[in-house]
């Protein structure tokens, strides 16, 4: 059982080995490509740090689908169309997409990683007290 | 010693250069497990030999088509070592055959050892190394993955995969410091080849500017030094030890 403040204690810990930040630099509005300056193959490391600190698999694409940027039915000249902003409520419950889905610009598609979201990612697969 | 203090995984570890290797590693300060298929008496003497000599081996034995086995066997080790410094993917087959006569499960056996085998291990080790932010892949390749011989579709395919991947997974991995090389032999005195020299006999030769064979030895000095920190430069090659066969005939 995590409550809420151990779950983020252990993200920013992950996040701080990952990439290389200072525990300051990780709040939870902390975008991870933006903010903390992670990149595609950070985005692995990170997920076998959460793996191993909650004791839980994350399947390829749960935490971070990366595959719908190159699905042409959900991203179309440089935009999510509705199909793709359907199937990214569907894959990502645990994000708030409201304000991304006024502009859904795939450029822009990494600052939906907060550390905010991945603390929700990981509330839903571990019990919260 | 250029690798004390080292972890290193060696598949096909029992026979041949993957034999040479796990020695060299091992002279080298590093400990080793080598995976092994079938030849368990061959992988137990050889742990033997080398722990009698003072160094820390051991034989694991899995099919290298088994992505399972794969990713639990890398667990484990990281587990018991803390690390994983360096892997060697040396488990190869061969079932040479002329193409209109190569069935689906010669060419598939070829494959998914050589290619998938080397894929699982790859991927598996990717997931500590990348922790460590540093970590050394040699593949093993062959002359074959570049230069066309009768009745090796198969295992050609296979070697010009392992090129690929090599050359695409050290861009991937270059800036967590992880170097993925691969080392292409060409004919090396091994159980595996004896068939084919056998039958080419001294003709081989010819087509040798250094008039003969190569020992896996020869092979594993390569692999030790793409290993270790002086090859720290040197990532995505695929270095053809060869004899000179692949400059040609003229």
């Amino acid at each position: 059982m995590h409550t809420k403040d151990e779950i983020f204690e252990k993200v920013q810990t992950a996040l701080v080995d990952a990439l290389g930040v200072d525990e300051d630099e990780v709040t939870p509005d902390s975008t991870l490509t933006g903010d903390l300056g992670a990149e595609s193959i950070d985005f692995l490391d990170i997920v076998f740090r959460l793996e191993k600190a909650f004791d839980i698999k994350i399947p390829r694409g749960e935490l971070f689908p990366e595959s719908i940027l190159t699905d042409a039915q959900y991203v179309k000249d440089g935009k999510f169309t509705e199909a793709g902003l359907s199937e990214l409520r569907q894959r990502m419950p645990f994000a708030n997409l409201d304000e991304f889905a006024k502009n859904p610009v795939a450029q822009e598609f990494g600052n939906l990683f907060t550390v905010d979201m991945i603390c929700n990612y990981i509330g839903q697969k571990v019990a919260v007290a | 010693m250029r690798l004390e203090g080292k972890t290193a995984i060696v598949t096909g570890g029992s026979r041949g250069i993957g034999r040479a290797c796990v020695k060299s590693l091992a002279a080298e300060g590093a400990k080793v497990a080598l995976v092994y298929h079938r030849s368990q008496e061959a992988a137990e003497a050889l742990v033997t030999e080398l722990q009698q000599a003072g160094r820390e081996v051991r034989a694991i034995q899995a099919d290298v088509r088994d992505v399972r086995r794969a990713d639990e066997i890398v667990e484990q080790l990281a587990t018991d070592w803390g690390r994983i410094d360096i892997l060697v993917n040396s488990a190869g087959v061969i079932q040479d055959g002329l193409f209109g006569t190569m069935g689906p499960e010669a060419w598939s056996v070829v494959i998914d050892t050589n290619l998938t085998g080397t894929y699982n291990y790859c991927h598996a080790a990717t997931k500590p190394m990348l922790s460590q932010r540093q970590g050394s892949i040699v593949n093993i390749s062959s002359v074959s993955s570049e230069f066309g011989a009768r009745g090796q579709v198969n295992y050609a395919a296979s070697k010009g995969g392992i090129n690929g991947l090599t050359r695409c997974l050290a861009k991937e991995l270059a800036a967590r410091k992880i170097r993925v090389n691969a080392v292409a032999p060409g004919m090396i005195e091994t159980e595996m080849s004896e068939a084919v020299r056998n039958l080419i006999g001294d003709r081989i030769k010819q087509v040798i500017p250094l008039r003969r064979v190569g020992q896996p030895e020869e092979i594993a000095s390569v692999v030790v030094f793409l290993a270790s920190d002086e090859a720290s430069y040197l990532t995505g090659q695929v270095l053809f030890v060869d004899g000179g066969m692949s400059l040609g005939a003229y």
